[in-house]
């Protein structure tokens, strides 16, 4: 193995999705290759319902492709085996999400929302908390630690969906339109945010959006069209 | 430091931060609790009047009974044999049969017995039963002074009878009454002193007695007629003028007696019966004609156990013997063993047991509970038949935990799709709402079982208020006319291992119920497929 093939944290190998639809298989995803170095960071644009979110399911391993391969650094996954439990534990120290909607957790205060991801990683409580305080200072809501998200602007809970993705030191974060709710000056800050905080720790990014301006702040953009993936 | 994850998600799903509890949890939970504490109440209850049974049972039988299995000469051997045993305690022999009863027009046949008045009491505490059975008389210018009658007074020509006979025949023991002067401005007995009487035998004849005080200390005891009279003072109480005479007691109270002071007592003399026996009639056939048994009524009983004869009659086994025409015939014993040897029923059984052996086999010693087997199968299959009852409350709140877990997985269709976007596996995620279901039905069964605990303490309190509530004031006597409700032993579970296991079954199946209520949902929730949770609205 190269050292450049060292540096990929993730790739993904001639990846296929189809869908049936009222009895017509669809193709979604033809044959996607794709390749992310450790702390580098890839935009992926494309129009509604072209397949960016299906993209982002198949390499998190939320749903089975019809053909390919994944490799998450060294593991090699066959993507068109049904996800299995062992991967989700994989899944929780390697992979960081964020989502559009946030799926912040109403019951949980917003410490305990960003602790989530160190609980899911069967981490120490006590060694990430001070982790998880530092992170939600950067993001500007250290002060709504014991607060509810219902009480929280979108930004503010964008930020701390953001923390939670990162408070377990994952390889990855996934990205799926973060800033869609957002209005522009709040998505453009929560942008800055997530796209300095990967580069300072190190995290490579893969970053789903509609805005070519936040495509253009990443080192790799690409666009996804027909089912393949464009780099530009 | 690690947690669970699941028990932590749905520990906070149940009871979320910044709030003290969800709507859903509360309801739940009591739901849970008040059918926990059903359960345990009604089976709580049910095993109170089991024990309650039991005890009115062996105090009205003994431990054990000891029957003949054919004609007995040599009885008395066989009592002593008995009374060698280390682990008996007391034992007595009696007769028993029926007998015409009759005061002037009115007759009852009652069951009679007949038995050691010495060591009667010891096996029957007949002088409980005497108490129960006591009544005194109300009246506006008289107080009732009879005292309870005991064993003591129990003669060959004395008999006790129970209520209903008494009521039937009309008839009632020796009475005494004080009577007051109401023109009298002063009440002497209340400021002066209590004048009491300790023996009122039922050989007592009718007629007025009177104590009349010459000074402080010292009065006179006479009969109205004049026919008899003593002087005595307060140092040395009153005389006693033997069998046959009321024995009075006066105390001092806060005041001294002066002299002119007056109690005045009426006595009346005890009801006479004439009984009539089988035997009787067997000589009447052979034209042998017998008068009548004459015998005084020496007090009325009342025993607890309801499966004890109604109509009943307690006299001396000698006197049984003279009305069956019988000498030195005994039909059974009442058997007390020692207290440490009672509690056990499977060791009760084996000392019956060896006893039947040790009397060469003639007797048949009989434990109480396998003579009153029958009963305590009834009390059983009720109680049986109340759990299977009360079990479908169980599933009904079952049944509203799935429903709402269910709505919750529904609800919470994207926060699943996250969880296992994150890393959580399918399986753990289920757990979560088998988690909320086993937190519910933990604390609905601690919270029932504490309402169990404050349902058996104020228990009383209770059950008058809702008596008073439904049937108003007369209502109690409705209800302890069937079940002596108040005077219920009911256990708590750290007085009693019965009591203890009937609340940790409860509280087992509360839990299990409420689980099994969670994976219904859980299994819906862990087969989701994540990315389809995600896109969903």
């Amino acid at each position: 193995m190269s050292n450049n093939d060292r540096n990929i944290v993730l790739q993904a190998e001639g990846l296929c999705k189809s869908f049936s639809v009222v009895g017509e298989k669809l193709k979604v995803l033809e044959e996607i290759d794709l390749k992310l170095k450790k702390s580098s960071s890839l935009s992926i644009r494309g129009d509604s319902g072209c397949g960016k979110t299906t993209l982002l399911n198949l390499l998190a391993r939320l749903e089975p492709a019809d053909s390919g391969l994944l490799h998450w650094g060294a593991k090699i996954i066959n993507a068109q085996d049904k996800p299995c439990s062992k991967e989700a534990n994989w899944r929780a120290k390697y992979i960081g999400v964020v989502y559009q909607s946030y799926y912040l957790i109403p019951e949980l205060t917003v410490l305990e929302n960003v602790m989530m991801s160190v609980r899911l990683s069967k981490l120490s409580l006590t060694n990430y908390k001070e982790r998880a305080l530092q992170l939600l200072e950067e993001m500007g809501v250290g002060n709504k630690c014991q607060q509810i998200p219902t009480k929280l602007s979108g930004g503010e809970r964008q930020r701390v969906a953001i923390a939670r993705a990162l408070v377990n030191n994952p390889v990855v974060i996934l990205a799926d339109e973060p800033t869609g709710n957002l209005d522009e000056r709040t998505g453009g800050e929560v942008m800055d945010l997530l796209l300095n905080t990967c580069s300072k720790e190190g995290t490579s990014l893969i970053l789903v959006t509609h805005n070519p301006n936040y495509a253009r702040a990443t080192e790799q953009s690409s666009f996804l069209k027909d089912g393949r993936l464009i780099y530009e | 430091m690690k947690s669970a994850w699941p028990l932590f998600l749905a520990w906070k799903q149940l009871f979320p931060s910044q709030r003290k509890v969800s709507f859903f949890s509360l309801l739940a939970i009591i739901g849970v609790a008040l059918g926990v504490n059903v359960m345990i109440v009604v089976v709580a209850f049910m095993q109170g009047f089991q024990q309650k049974f039991r005890t009115d049972i062996i105090d009205s039988q003994g431990h054990a009974r000891a029957v003949p299995l054919h004609r007995q000469l040599d009885w008395r051997e066989s009592v002593e044999t008995i009374k060698g045993k280390s682990q008996v305690s007391k034992v007595t022999p009696y007769l028993q049969g029926h007998l015409l009863v009759q005061n002037r027009d009115y007759n009852a046949v009652p069951f009679s017995m007949g038995i050691e008045p010495t060591d009667g009491n010891g096996v029957l505490p007949i002088n409980e039963f005497l108490k129960n059975g006591h009544i005194a008389i109300q009246g506006y210018d008289s107080k009732d002074l009879t005292p309870v009658p005991t064993t003591q007074t129990l003669e060959d020509d004395v008999v006790f009878i129970t209520q209903q006979v008494a009521n039937r025949l009309g008839v009632r023991p020796s009475t005494i009454l004080q009577i007051y002067d109401l023109n009298k401005s002063e009440n002497n007995s209340i400021s002066k002193g209590d004048i009491s009487v300790v023996r009122l035998d039922p050989f007592v004849k009718s007629g007025e007695w009177v104590i009349e005080f010459s000074n402080d200390q010292n009065f006179s005891l006479r009969n109205a007629l004049g026919t008899i009279e003593r002087h005595a003072s307060l140092g040395s109480g009153p005389p006693d003028l033997g069998w046959g005479y009321p024995k009075f007691d006066i105390k001092e109270g806060d005041y001294p007696f002066a002299s002119g002071d007056i109690y005045k007592f009426q006595v009346f003399r005890s009801s006479i019966l004439e009984v009539y026996s089988p035997s009787m009639i067997e000589n009447a056939k052979s034209d042998e004609m017998a008068p009548p048994r004459e015998v005084r009524v020496g007090g009325i009983f009342e025993v607890p156990w309801q499966g004890f004869h109604a109509d009943a009659l307690f006299g001396t086994r000698r006197f049984m013997e003279d009305m069956r025409g019988e000498v030195d015939v005994c039909d059974g014993f009442f058997i007390k063993f020692k207290s440490e040897f009672f509690e056990d029923e499977g060791r009760l059984g084996q000392l019956c047991t060896k006893l039947e052996d040790d009397l060469d086999g003639d007797w048949s010693v009989m434990p109480w509970f396998v003579e009153n087997a029958w009963f305590f199968d009834l009390l059983k299959f009720e109680e049986y038949l109340m759990v299977l009852i009360m079990i479908p409350i169980g599933l009904v709140a079952a049944f509203a935990i799935a429903i709402a877990l269910m709505t919750t997985v529904l609800r919470k269709i994207r926060e699943i799709g996250l969880l296992v976007a994150m890393g959580g596996s399918r399986f753990a995620v289920g757990t979560i709402f088998c988690f909320q279901g086993f937190i519910i039905g933990s604390m609905g069964a601690l919270l029932g079982c504490a309402l169990a605990l404050l349902f058996i303490r104020y228990r009383d309190s209770l059950m008058n208020f809702i008596v008073t509530r439904i049937a108003g004031e007369e209502g109690q006597a409705g209800v302890t006319q069937f079940y002596d409700f108040y005077s219920l032993d009911v256990p708590y579970p750290w007085e009693s291992e019965q009591s203890l296991s009937t609340f940790l079954t409860f509280i087992l199946f509360a839990i299990l119920v409420s689980t099994v209520a969670g994976l219904l949902p859980a299994w819906r929730a862990a087969r989701m497929n994540p990315a389809e949770a995600l896109r969903s609205e």
